[in-house]
């Protein structure tokens, strides 16, 4: 127990929740705004077509009209600029969360669920829990161990969900043999796809190396940190190959992987190098730059 | 802050045991609900409901159905398809597959398509009648034979009422 503890809340530095939320935070407003916009279309459709979800039972949600996606969009967009700031954490950032969750609620309740967002929702739920976070604040913290820790046991709790939906709703391990891959490339292929598609044996086996890599997923967090940040290079190949032949990129959970790298040390690294390359160290800015005397 | 204090030791800011429970609460019934979602939930459960993205098994020989929409506008009185993306109906493509037995049983659903479109898009031309098509893709192990089936499952005229 005191082992599963420590894991949970293992101290973390806060200039990682610190960067982890600025990279959150702008990517709500590219997201309403440009990468999934089929909520804000919803204030235009007919009433007849909205198919109220549980939640959306639960709480009383009417359906979409223009005012309603008007307002969640552009509040999204301000919580999520007043969250970017690092003030308010916990204010803003929930705030952000519920415009967010109540606008992907809307998009999906016309009969459409994207299976790609319902983690997301953590991501934003769990952020503002870390608190006040500065990008030089050097010490670690629970709060922002725990913040991380929950994102990243949701975003690998997808891929093992992912591969145990395949076998509840494929019929079993038929999914493996099936047609599935090839039939979403013909749906949606790329010209990329198509040039697979001309060989079905490669989308056959990309099957089998999809299931069974979400089906071991889990075993990201008992590797050593160097295989895990590796496994986390693989998933986000994956995803680009995902991309390259079907034309799909689930965003959210792109952003939400982030939260297993050191983003702090890259961000030094960067600096660093920035500092070598053009012959100035950004992080000396603020000190006084020693003037040699040229008086005489 | 009353959770979290340095402690003397070490710069590592801690966390009181109320918030450590609280935390852990939260995300043990996050879990709880996604692991009860893809046990025995379905798409109404979202955020929790199964992560199904491509869980379904196409057979390798049979067909794959794509639907589509296709107008008759006051510029043109031949069927034309039409994109099925929210900014020109308010829906998409995976909306409108969705609700097929609805369209077929009410033909008049496919009359608010060309509300909305005429309200998104004020400068095209009125929809005057709308009609719900299936065309299939026949595949042979994986792979497109060339054959096309096509049906036409629903339509709306303008100021006709309901009748197909």
């Amino acid at each position: 127990m005191r082992h599963v503890r420590a894991w949970l809340f293992v101290p973390t530095p806060l200039a990682r929740i610190a960067l982890l939320r600025i990279l959150v935070y702008a990517f709500v407003p590219l997201d309403v705004l440009v990468l999934h916009t089929s909520g804000f279309y919803h204030g235009w459709a007919d009433p007849v077509w909205y198919k109220p979800m549980i939640a959306g039972q639960l709480l009383h949600l009417p359906p979409a009209s223009v005012l309603l996606v008007e307002l969640l969009k552009w509040g999204c967009v301000a919580t999520a600029l007043l969250a970017l700031t690092g003030r308010f954490p916990r204010l803003a950032g929930w705030a952000c969360a519920i415009c967010w969750i109540w606008y992907q609620y809307i998009a999906f309740a016309y009969g459409k669920v994207d299976h790609d967002r319902g983690d997301f929702v953590f991501a934003l739920v769990l952020l503002p829990t870390a608190g006040m976070a500065h990008l030089k604040d050097g010490r670690r913290s629970e709060a922002a161990g725990f913040a991380l820790r929950g994102i990243q046991i949701v975003a690998i709790f997808t891929y093992f969900l992912s591969s145990w939906a395949k076998l509840r709703f494929g019929h079993g391990f038929e999914w493996l043999d099936s047609a599935t891959v090839a039939r979403a490339v013909i749906r949606r292929g790329t010209p990329v796809g198509e040039l697979f598609l001309q060989i079905p044996w490669s989308l056959h086996v990309m099957q089998y190396v999809m299931f069974f890599a979400e089906l071991t997923s889990p075993v990201i967090f008992f590797v050593p940190e160097r295989m895990r940040r590796l496994l986390v290079g693989a998933w986000y190949l994956f995803h680009l190959s995902v991309l390259l032949t079907i034309d799909i990129a689930f965003w959210p959970h792109l952003v939400m992987m982030l939260a297993f790298l050191p983003l702090e040390e890259y961000r030094d690294r960067f600096v660093g190098f920035v500092g070598r390359r053009f012959g100035r160290a950004p992080d000396v800015v603020d000190e006084p730059v020693m003037v040699p005397d040229r008086s005489p | 802050m009353t959770a979290s204090q340095l402690t003397p030791d070490t710069d590592d800011v801690r966390l009181g045991g109320a918030s450590r429970v609280w935390r852990a609460v939260v995300l043990i019934v996050a879990c709880a609900l996604f692991v009860g979602g893809s046990l025995v939930g379905d798409d109404p459960w979202w955020p929790f409901g199964p992560w199904r993205m491509f869980a379904t098994a196409t057979k390798p020989t049979g067909a794959v159905s794509v639907m589509s929409v296709e107008v008759q506008t006051t510029a043109s009185r031949s069927w034309t398809a039409v994109g099925l993306n929210p900014p020109s109906i308010g829906l998409n493509r995976a909306e409108i597959e969705g609700q097929v037995p609805q369209i077929v049983h009410d033909p008049s659903r496919l009359g608010t398509l060309a509300e909305s479109h005429a309200e998104l898009r004020p400068d095209s031309p009125r929809w005057t009648d709308v009609r719900l098509v299936r065309r299939s893709t026949v595949i042979e192990n994986g792979r497109p034979t060339g054959q096309l089936r096509m049906q036409v499952l629903a339509v709306w005229h303008r100021g006709q009422g309901n009748k197909p």
